[in-house]
């Protein structure tokens, strides 16, 4: 089976964060409780357009607080396609 | 390498680049094989000149006219660069205005008109480009500063204080965006054969010239020859630097 997009974001963010994805709750605050900074915010947000072959708006960057909230924000990117 | 293939098919912004400095810079750059585009402000018979000229060597560029003080006209026009040719490598900023006075005469308008074009604007360029050169690792940021930022010339309180604002701005962003690939330097023209130049009295001139070790005033292109070696891999070891193109004028910090 092919990982879910769940699994695939938490290992994104878990790779540039440099934690295990076991250790990411998926509805912590990336900066306030997983060590995250804008840069790596940035990072997450590069590798996630690559990924996905979407365009995310460097607005959005602020709302990418946690990783169930990143999932949501690829998923709604992809439909509007 | 060729210079003619220094930034083969990179993708450029300069900003102000229909007049004096930033027009040579374009020309410079489209020569070296870079797609540029450029803003202005008034100029539209310029604008288009240089549209022309570029096309008739067989290259390309793009004109926007747009003022660099307003934060959304920015971001707006760095976009459209970005759909336009498919992708952005550096920035020139090079808008900028004088209104030169004695300071006792000086009206805020005055000092804000100039703030606001030529620190602001380098900010609302910068701040536009940036996130593009981060998510790619990699973009190049040349901005045109001046002796007068360094050194201070009278009657020019705002203009000197907009340009030694930018060399702070130079050196912080340097540093911040570093790891990321990105280099920021900037360049302190001294007394350039331009425009602005051409506003002082003969007299006042000739005095300048006699100061300049080299014995002559600098030409645009001295200083888009400086800009092609900053943005190329020439100087792939310099960042947080500002060059002096004066002719000696100035031999120390």
């Amino acid at each position: 089976m092919a990982p879910s997009i769940k699994d695939e974001i938490l290992e994104i963010v878990a790779t540039v964060i440099e934690k295990e994805a076991g250790d990411i709750s998926l509805d912590a605050h990336l900066v306030q409780e997983v060590g995250a900074d804008s840069m790596m915010a940035l990072e997450i947000l590069a590798a996630l357009e690559k990924k996905y072959h979407i365009v995310v708006p460097e607005e959005r960057l602020k709302e990418m607080t946690t990783v169930n909230k990143i999932i949501q924000m690829v998923e709604t990117a992809r439909k509007r396609g | 390498m060729k210079n003619n293939e220094l930034l083969k098919d990179r993708i450029g912004i300069v900003s102000g680049g229909t007049r004096g400095i930033g027009r040579a810079i374009v020309k410079e750059l489209v020569a070296a094989g870079a797609k540029i585009a450029f803003t202005y402000v008034k100029s539209d018979a310029e604008a288009k000149k240089l549209l022309q000229e570029i096309a008739a060597a067989g290259s390309e560029a793009l004109s926007f006219k747009g003022d660099v003080r307003d934060y959304d006209t920015c971001r707006d026009f760095v976009e459209q660069v970005k759909a336009y040719f498919g992708g952005l490598d550096f920035l020139v900023n090079n808008a900028g205005i004088t209104r030169d006075k004695a300071f006792m005469t000086m009206e805020k308008e005055d000092w804000k008109d100039v703030i606001d074009v030529n620190l602001t604007g380098c900010f609302n360029m910068a701040r536009s480009c940036i996130v593009t050169f981060l998510k790619q690792k990699e973009g190049n940021i040349v901005n045109i500063s001046s002796i007068s930022g360094i050194s201070g010339i009278a009657r020019q309180v705002n203009y000197s204080a907009s340009k030694a604002g930018i060399i702070g701005l130079t050196r912080a962003l340097a540093q911040e965006v570093a790891p990321y690939n990105i280099r920021v330097n900037c360049i302190a023209p001294g007394f350039i054969e331009t425009d602005m130049l051409g506003i002082l009295k003969e007299e006042l001139k000739d005095k300048f010239r006699r100061a300049v070790p080299l014995g002559r005033f600098g030409n645009p292109q001295d200083i888009a020859k400086t800009v092609l070696f900053l943005l190329s891999e020439q100087s792939n070891y310099i960042t947080g630097q500002v060059i002096k193109v004066d002719g000696g004028l100035h031999t120390s910090n």
